[in-house]
């Protein structure tokens, strides 16, 4: 298992679109891909979990990747989430 | 009559469609055969997905791309392991289709409204749209085919979901009425797309009417009858002759110049106020952007946004324009804004206090980062930069020269930039003016912002409702401080434009025209309305109105006037 703890700085935080494109982008992955956020966990899989989690701009999340790929999930939810999440 | 909210203008007279919410209550029964519920259950799920995604194609192709958003929402909500999956999960565990779509449906709009933001909330009206498609075609309810209505429909809804509106076809509905929704809603942004009067938030109204009713939807007033009688239907009739005649009229200016009755060519341009904006601009035949306001991008972060984050934005507004004109205000802010990560106190007069150009020169390494990225994007078009706020002409000549600064630095970075960029400065404080000819000598051009220049010169916080009957841009004090502007810039050669509301009253117009005002910038919207008023005016008889108009000594006489005069 690997994680990471990671700033949000897209202006409007895990909406819409940037939870959808979080998820498009590890879904792919064997590993599980879970959002630490506010003490509870979310399925990083799920655009409406991500959503549901209420991440706002400037939040910090622990992003944790288990399974045979993690360190290339891992990298790239991390590389997506500094990059701004497409927006 | 009823009363709603006028959502979009225009009016429509025709026959009532009433669109009844149906009935989707259902038994909630164990279910033994697991795999043939699924299948059942699997099949809506791929007809609910072809018939979304057909709509979010339809929306793309006769509205746009960004009304198109909402139901590709749908697309990925449904997709989503939590939706479709959950669902399956509870199947398999023995209940019915519809009891699963609903428990996991309700779950998540039980989630997102409690949430504090507007927009997360928003979610929960596309989850509960999501559920009634779904049981619809889990129950086999068939809606009314509202693509199929005869012409001179007025549909009536209890609200207009996006599904419904993508089957809307232009010429065969001629209004819209629903109980909910306000001016920014969905339907209501759809229904101005169409051009379709309509009428929102009318309280009860599907308890009210009947299919065949007759109706008339007043879009403009936000008016609604139901079965009137002949008197007020032929009323109407005239009505909708005017409103249409008026528009096509309007139609009739677009790709146009604009110009006096006498055929003085002026500009007319757009105030926008984030980039995207230019498209609205582009759409409503704007010549150019008269005032591009900056101030959105320092606004709702965290931080200073960068030169490049800068430079893109601008770059995109540029971009848009294909080679008109865009004058871009530099930051124009105070303490009166909460931007926390500028460090500005509360001041106990933020309007005469460290704001705009006085901040900007005193934290020239901010200001420095907004000037190089209205320099680069000037390499994309013809971009103009706006110093807003001048009281003196040190201020002037101190932005140019940190103009000057950025030039070199650029140069020597190999960027590239439009040597000849002008920097004008927005005239919207008494000093400035007062020395409106000695601006004139420092500045390339001047734009007039009528709003802080009447609360200004009358002195008056426009927010303040013991006051704001002072806040009058036809006070003999503010158009005598207009006049001196117009003339001090045309007597130095230099563009005069004016970027304030009063740029597109049909009152003002003729006295700007009298004055000799080279450039009008205006709301998009008003585009078409303002070529017009200025085509009716000729410089002779806009002389003579205002030589009349200056003799006199009030407010009420002058706007008196003016409204008899005006054409």
């Amino acid at each position: 298992m690997v994680s990471k703890i990671v700033k949000v700085t897209n202006e409007q935080g895990m909406h819409m679109r940037p939870a959808t494109v979080f998820s498009a982008a590890v879904t792919p992955f064997d590993s599980e891909v879970k959002i630490k956020f506010n003490g509870n966990e979310y399925d990083g899989k799920s655009v409406m979990m991500l959503m549901a989690a209420c991440i706002k701009c400037g939040a910090e999340i622990e992003i944790v990747c288990n399974g045979a790929d993690e360190e290339a999930a891992l990298a790239k939810a991390v590389e997506l989430v500094e990059s701004g999440l497409g927006d | 009559m009823y009363k709603g909210i006028e959502a979009s203008r225009g009016i429509g007279i025709g026959s009532i469609c009433l669109i009844v919410e149906h009935d989707l209550s259902f038994e909630s029964k164990h279910i033994d055969d697991t795999e043939a519920e699924k299948a059942r259950f699997n099949s809506a799920i791929d007809t609910f997905k072809s018939e979304t995604a057909a709509m979010a194609e339809n929306i793309r192709k006769n509205i746009g791309p960004k009304e198109a958003e909402i139901m590709e929402g749908h697309l990925a909500m449904i997709a989503d392991p939590t939706m479709a999956g959950e669902m399956t999960k509870m199947i398999e565990a023995g209940q019915c289709a519809e009891a699963a779509v609903t428990a996991v449906c309700d779950m998540f709009i039980g989630m997102f409204s409690k949430m504090e933001d507007d927009m997360m909330r928003q979610r929960a009206s596309d989850i509960s749209d999501i559920k009634i498609s779904l049981l619809k075609l889990l129950l086999g309810i068939e809606d009314v085919d509202i693509s199929k209505v005869a012409p001179g429909t007025v549909l009536v809804a209890h609200d207009l979901t996006p599904s419904m509106t993508s089957q809307i076809v232009k010429d065969n509905v001629v209004g819209i009425i629903t109980e909910v929704g306000g001016k920014t809603s969905h339907s209501a942004i759809l229904a101005r797309a169409l051009e379709i009067p309509a009428v929102l938030s009318v309280p009860n109204i599907t308890e009210l009417v009947h299919d065949k009713d007759t109706a008339i939807v007043d879009g403009t007033e936000g008016d609604v009858y139901i079965n009137p009688d002949g008197e007020v239907i032929s009323q109407y009739v005239i009505k909708r002759e005017e409103f249409v005649k008026a528009q096509a009229e309007l139609k009739n200016f677009l790709g146009k110049k604009t110009v006096t009755a006498d055929g003085t060519e002026v500009e007319l341009f757009c105030n926008i106020g984030t980039p995207k904006d230019a498209r609205k601009a582009v759409e409503c035949d704007g010549e150019g952007i008269g005032l591009f306001r900056s101030e959105f991008l320092f606004m709702d972060r965290p931080h200073l946004p960068t030169e490049d984050e800068q430079f893109e934005a601008y770059k995109e507004a540029v971009e848009t324009m294909k080679g008109k004109t865009v004058i871009i205000r530099t930051l124009d802010i105070g303490g009166d804004k909460d931007i926390p990560y500028l460090g500005l106190e509360k001041e106990e007069n933020p309007f005469l206090g460290y704001r705009a150009v006085r901040y900007c020169l005193s934290n020239s390494d901010t200001y420095k980062m907004q000037l190089r990225g209205i320099l680069r994007a000037s390499a994309f078009g013809k971009v103009k930069i706006m110093i807003p706020l001048v009281t003196c002409v040190e201020e002037v000549r101190a932005v140019k020269a940190l103009v000057e600064e950025c030039k070199n630095e650029l140069k020597a970075e190999g960027v590239a930039f439009d040597e000849n960029i002008e920097v004008g400065c927005m005239v919207e404080t008494a000093a400035a003016s007062l020395i409106a000819d000695m601006l004139a000598k420092e500045a390339d051009f001047f734009s007039i912002g009528t709003n802080d220049l009447t609360q200004y010169t009358m002195s008056v916080d426009r927010g303040n409702a013991n006051v704001a009957y002072l806040y009058s841009a036809f006070q003999p004090a503010v158009l005598r401080s207009i006049k001196n502007i117009i003339e001090a810039g045309n007597k130095a050669g230099i563009t005069v434009g004016m970027c304030g509301e009063a740029a597109a009253d049909p009152l003002m117009i003729p006295l700007l025209i009298s004055f000799g005002l080279n450039e009008y910038s205006v709301n998009p919207v008003l585009v078409l309305t303002a070529r017009s008023i200025i085509s009716k005016w000729s410089k002779e008889e806009a002389d003579a109105l205002a030589a009349k108009v200056l003799s006199l000594t009030t407010e009420k006489e002058i706007v008196e006037l003016l409204k008899a005069e005006a054409k």
